[in-house]
């Protein structure tokens, strides 16, 4: 996908855009034009200063007026050093403001869009459009219009003076000028290109990095250094190869830009030279044109510069606005806004009690970036307080009861009634507030265990998270924490065991209070005698809970009063423990399976 | 971590860095050399054409200056005479056009010969390191940070890259040019030279002030962002959790208040930098202000002549923007110094050693744990702790290792794959009779097919990572090998589900694959590797016990005659084991078959009632 979009051709480059996103900075921006024109007239107009100096000090010999000439020259100079100050400041300021509004605009739209998003791009590609778009577009909006500001209206303003100086000889000038631009967008059309692969090439290397530092336990006990060695030595040789190359082109660069402005130095220095021995011209208006001669190619090169790297920043803004415009597959209608609120301005005055009764109704389901439906005419009736149960093979499928009852998807066809009313009648907000979801692999926030415990119910009491703790046999895990409920937990709970963090994670839970509680092969990861504690934990809490419980161990799930047994997708079986045992199908094959071989050394 | 912290507080002189630096820039310190050289010509003939431009209007253009003497009126002679250039005034152009030849001629060679030092110093730098890191202590890669690590090899790489070929050059470059240009300058008039340099130090030392100053807001600006991003970092991992919880709200605040705090902590920055600049700009133009009005008032009062006043201006102007960067490259230089002892930690760290005379016996006799007893002192990171644990795994069969999460299952395997050492006084691991500590490292794990419980794909194929130990280069052999071996794992239906088969790339930047896909590659993986010892560390812990069977039942057949460790939870996978250890808190609880485990009532028992119970309802 990164490849496709390198290529990508937006009109204008892409910036009309993000003018939604700048539309409350457009005066301050019109002010920082202002000011660049301003400040490139007055550069502009410094060599004048030298011109007169040699013309009427040096050339008619006299000191008169220098009080003048200096005062002037101080009261110019202190302008454009304010302007400079000013324009600099606001620019800064622009680049950053834009940068947080996009960064917030993004970040938050995030929060509203659906788990198919979610499933279909990683989150190393989302974090960048947050992180690193963001700040691209900003610095465009600031800085790379500045400089077109300040280059662009330099050239113009310096063209002007030399024209009005001499126009023959400003005429020679501009007549390279068109030379200079080609030779330096083939040179950057080149080194566009060798940069490109160069940031590759990085970005592989330090994956490479990243692999022999994560992996090297693998790498130890699979004693694959050797291999892993030569292949890293293979992108950094690349990575020389192509460096030196992009250096020499770079350097063929910079000499002939050099020789360039040479170049033009030396007709001046000829036509002018000739026009002042003839008298013609005085020496200060020669001086006037070489100096400005010296300092013209360099705004020339900075400008193509500037374009080439709008022409880059297309791709982060085609990502950020892609991400930003993506409409979210499960979306709550207008009016269901209107009496509930949204995702972050919730209309709990208006929010019903939730019991916990789930019913599919004719459901038939297929997610949206699957072909096969894995749900067809589904029906089944959980009334609030049933423990259901879903078992099949790793892969089978188990999670997608338990993504349609949280709204995480939506029935391709049919309902889901939650409370006997179709789940999309009330907010998604208004649900998610009363699910508990403890996930397979637990997820912890950096910051203390409490902050943790409290994700689910912000106002909770230290001795209601210690009663939590308690029911799920977490309390021994805080209390060998040497801070208690104030210790640090590290990054997504990086100082804690897995099996630790499912414990947390479940404590968490539970002091939401939730009338609907989903447990997604929670108990994979912690040793029996823990687990054993858990499933005693968990007979307790999902009493008068409706509850959805995904295991694959079928001994913790004899008691569910359903059990749904799932294969390739869909689900083939269902009914309890008993029914299903009677049946003599998958579930009885699949449990017998796992009992007779203990039973084997039993005899 | 704190053993870190003593390590990283070792103090490196100059003279240390020296070392470091030179050992790394072996084979490219002579491109340096010459780059230095050519940067040396390139200010010389960049100063050389404002003189000639200050002649030319002296003694050609004009003849105010009443004639050339000494040697330029030789040189004038030999380009035809002030009179004939004045009419052929392009000869002067040409010279000058000559002269700027020479100059980019040599701007490209410096540049060139910079960019071959570097990259070789570059890649010099990276593959020491790299190769360095893969035979560090396995202890030294969880004592120390993975993003810390990768920041040593990528950022502070990158630091002494720019140390040498951006600071050193410039500095060096625009001394010379200093120098060449003050020497002009002075040739032209000593005191108005004065004047200009007077302001040279003035803007060293204010931008060098500057910049030490600013530096630590950028550090701070830094660490903010740093925040930032973890917060999206962890919503965007965490997002099931936020959306079931419903705390959008929640998350929205923390990230708008964090982002609005660096954001105005940065548009502080700005203030300061604008200011910085600004006042520069002030510095700089005043400076050019007292060259004109001091040259002028030279000029009248007939010291200096118009040519001469056009010289003096040119290399004023030539030196304005290098002294400003003097400063900036000055702060920045003491950055690298920080960098190269990040960087001197990684290579001074002691590597795995094998003594000189380790040995590589066959390693296919018992394998003997006597007294082993392995304390958090000797590996803070390690998983457990272990208190005088002795047995026998006998060549050719299998033992099963039960016990809690904690109780050194793990650490024991570590051990046994000299992951982790044994010190003295700690007891022996042997196999065949011989103490592992006495084996080559690279020939004991070579030995040793271990499974990991969380094992890590690299980011190739499925196929190269299946047959990334073996050694064989003839392609056919490793697809069926890497097929059959798949087939034993019970991957090969996963992989008949992905488009691209075992092309399918798996790892960072590929697709991921579950936790039992994992699991399943790597006993794969570890199949390919035909070690005459086994250990299972707990992986097939997030297969379904169904696969989890049939991949056992395979295992079987494949591995008879292997010695086997098996870590797990499940009774069910434990109990057709020949052995099994029962481990409570870092010691043998009970030992025996199943039959006997059972018998004894203990541990293992109500384990296995535990997980037997429901089903026998």
């Amino acid at each position: 996908m990164e490849e496709q979009d390198q290529n990508i051709k937006l009109p204008f480059f892409g910036i009309t855009r993000i003018f939604p996103y700048v539309k409350r900075y457009r005066w301050i921006m019109l002010l920082m034009i202002v000011l660049g024109c301003l400040s490139s007239l007055i550069d502009s107009a410094y060599p004048l200063f030298n011109k007169y100096a040699l013309d009427h000090f040096i050339g008619e010999n006299t000191l008169s007026g220098l009080a003048g000439f200096i005062l002037l020259y101080v009261g110019i100079l202190l302008f454009q050093v304010a302007d400079n100050f000013v324009a600099a400041y606001l620019c800064g300021k622009v680049e950053m403001s834009v940068d947080r509004d996009l960064r917030n605009a993004a970040f938050n739209h995030l929060q509203t869009l659906s788990f198919s998003y979610f499933n279909q791009n990683n989150v190393g590609y989302i974090h960048a459009r947050v992180m690193s778009d963001t700040g691209k577009i900003g610095v465009l909006c600031a800085w790379r219009m500045m400089d077109i500001v300040w280059h662009g209206s330099y050239i113009i303003c310096v063209f002007i003076m030399m024209l009005t100086v001499r126009v023959s000889l400003a005429l020679m000038i501009l007549a390279l000028v068109p030379l200079a631009v080609i030779f330096i967008l083939f040179f950057q059309k080149k080194l566009v290109v060798l940069n490109r692969r160069v940031r590759e090439i990085n970005s592989r290397i330090t994956g490479n990095f990243n692999e022999g530092i994560t992996g090297a336990r693998s790498i130890k006990t699979l004693v694959v250094e050797d291999r892993i060695q030569s292949d890293f030595e293979k992108d950094t040789e690349d990575m020389r190869v192509t460096s030196v190359r992009t250096g020499r082109t770079r350097a063929l660069f910079t000499s002939t830009v050099t020789m360039m402005s040479a170049f033009a130095l030396a007709i001046v220095l000829w036509q002018g030279g000739q026009l002042t021995a003839e008298r013609l011209m005085l020496i200060g208006s020669l001086s006037v044109f070489l100096s400005y001669t010296l300092y013209l190619i360099e705004p020339i090169q900075f400008l193509i510069q500037t374009i080439s790297a709008l022409i880059e920043i297309q791709v982060n803004i085609e990502r950020l606005t892609r991400l930003l415009n993506t409409e979210s597959d499960v979306a709550d209608s207008p009016e269901i806004v209107e009496k509930y609120g949204d995702t972050f301005r919730p209309k709990r005055e208006n929010w019903e009690k939730l019991f916990g009764d789930v019913e599919f109704e004719d459901v038939s389901f297929r997610y949206p970036d699957g072909e096969e439906l894995v749900l067809e005419h589904f029906s089944l009736k959980v009334p609030q307080g049933t423990n259901v149960a879903i078992v099949g093979e790793t892969g089978a499928g188990k999670s997608t009861l338990v993504n349609l009852v949280c709204r995480f998807f939506e029935p391709t066809e049919g309902r889901v009634l939650i409370d006997g009313r179709d789940a999309r009648e009330r907010s998604q907000l208004w649900l998610h507030s009363h699910i508990g979801y403890v996930l397979q692999t637990p997820h912890l926030f950096s910051g203390t265990v409490r902050d943790n415990l409290r994700y689910g119910k912000p106002d909770a009491t230290d001795e209601e998270i210690r009663e939590a703790l308690r029911l799920v046999s977490a309390d021994g895990v805080v209390d060998k924490m040497d801070k208690g409920l104030d210790s640090d937990v590290g990054e997504g709970g990086d100082l804690l065991s897995t099996g630790e963090k499912q414990l947390l994670s479940f404590a968490r839970a539970l002091l939401a209070d939730p009338r609907i509680l989903v447990l997604d092969e929670a108990t994979s990861s912690i040793d029996t005698v823990t687990e054993r504690a858990i499933q005693e934990a968990i007979q307790t809490v999902i009493r008068g809970r409706t509850s959805f419980v995904i295991a694959h161990r079928l001994s913790t799930i004899v008691d569910a009063d359903v059990i749904l047994v799932v294969q390739d997708g869909k689900i083939i079986e269902q009914g309890t423990h008993r029914e299903l045992m009677k049946k003599k199908g998958a579930y009885y094959e699949l449990y017998t399976r796992q009992y007779e071989e203990m039973i084997v050394n039993l005899s | 971590m704190e053993q870190n912290r003593e390590t990283e507080k070792k103090k490196y002189t100059a003279r240390d860095r020296t070392r470091i630096l030179l050992y790394l820039l072996s084979g490219s310190k002579r491109f340096f050399a010459l780059g230095v050289v050519c940067s040396m010509l390139v200010s010389l003939f960049n100063l050389l054409n404002p003189r000639i431009i200050g002649y030319t209007v002296d003694y050609v253009l004009e003849d105010t200056a009443g004639g050339a003497t000494g040697p330029l009126q030789e040189i004038l002679a030999f380009f035809g005479g002030a009179s004939f250039l004045r009419s052929n005034l392009f000869v002067i152009a040409l010279l000058v056009t000559a002269v700027a030849l020479f100059s980019a001629l040599f701007r490209f060679l410096l540049q060139f010969f910079l960019a071959i030092g570097v990259e070789k110093f570059l890649k010099r730098t990276r593959d020491r390191v790299f190769s360095h890191i893969l035979r560090l202590p396995f202890s030294w890669h969880s004592e120390n940070h993975t993003g810390d690590i990768i920041q040593r090899c990528t950022s502070d790489v990158e630091t002494i890259r720019n140390f040498l070929s951006e600071q050193m050059i410039s500095l060096f470059r625009i001394s010379i040019l200093i120098v060449f240009a003050l020497f002009f300058m002075i040739s032209i008039h000593p005191m108005l030279t004065l004047a200009a340099a007077a302001f040279v130090p003035v803007i060293i030392g204010y931008s060098l002030f500057f910049h030490n100053r600013i530096g630590s807001q950028f550090l701070r600006a830094d660490e903010e962002e740093g925040r930032l991003s973890a917060i999206a970092q962890e919503n965007l991992t965490g997002v099931r959790v936020v959306r079931a919880f419903g705390r959008e709200v929640y998350e929205r605040e923390r990230f708008e208040k964090q982002n609005s705090g660096y954001t105005k902590l940065w548009i502080r920055i700005m203030m300061l930098l604008s200011a910085f600049w600004a006042s520069g700009d002030l510095i700089s133009n005043l400076q050019l202000l007292t060259v004109m009005v001091f040259g002028s008032v030279l000029a009248v009062q007939g010291q200096l002549s118009a040519g001469a006043y056009i010289s003096f201006v040119f290399y004023n102007s030539l030196l304005s923007w290098p002294v400003r960067e003097l400063g900036r490259i000055i702060s920045d230089m003491s950055k690298a110094g920080v960098s190269i002892d990040r960087i001197a930690y990684i290579l001074d760290s002691e590597p795995e050693k094998d003594e000189e005379d380790a040995a590589q016996p066959e390693l296919t006799g018992d394998i003997t744990f006597s007294h082993v007893t392995y304390h958090y002192e000797n590996a803070p990171t390690a998983p457990g702790v272990l208190e005088d644990v002795s047995f026998t795994v006998k060549a050719g069969t299998t033992v099963g290792i039960l016990g809690a999460t904690g109780s050194g299952k793990s650490t024991l395997m570590y051990l046994l794959d000299r992951l982790y050492d044994l010190p003295e006084g700690g007891g022996t691991i042997s196999i065949g009779g011989t103490d592992i500590r006495r084996i080559r490292r690279e020939h004991l794990r070579r030995n040793i097919g271990m499974v990991l419980q969380e094992p890590f794909l690299f980011s190739r194929t499925l196929e190269e990572n299946i047959a990334i130990t073996g050694r064989t280069e003839d392609k056919k052999l490793i697809r069926k090998r890497v097929r059959e071996a798949a087939g034993i794992a019970s991957l090969d239906h996963a992989v008949a589900r992905f488009a691209s088969g075992y092309e399918t790339r798996v790892g960072e930047r590929g697709v991921t694959l579950s936790g039992g896909q994992k699991q399943r590659t790597a006993i794969a993986q570890m199949l390919l590797k035909d070690a005459p010892i086994m250990v299972f560390d707990d992986s097939l812990s997030a297969v379904d016990a169904q696969t989890d069977m049939k991949i056992r039942k395979a295992l079987r057949e494949r591995i008879a005659g292997a010695t086997v460790i098996l870590i797990a939870h499940r009774i069910t996978t434990l109990m057709q084991a020949d052995r099994i250890i029962v481990l409570d808190k870092g010691r043998v609880a009970e030992e025996g078959t199943h039959d006997e485990l059972l018998a004894m009532g203990g541990i293992y028992r109500r384990i296995y009632d535990l997980q037997l119970a429901q089903d026998e309802e």
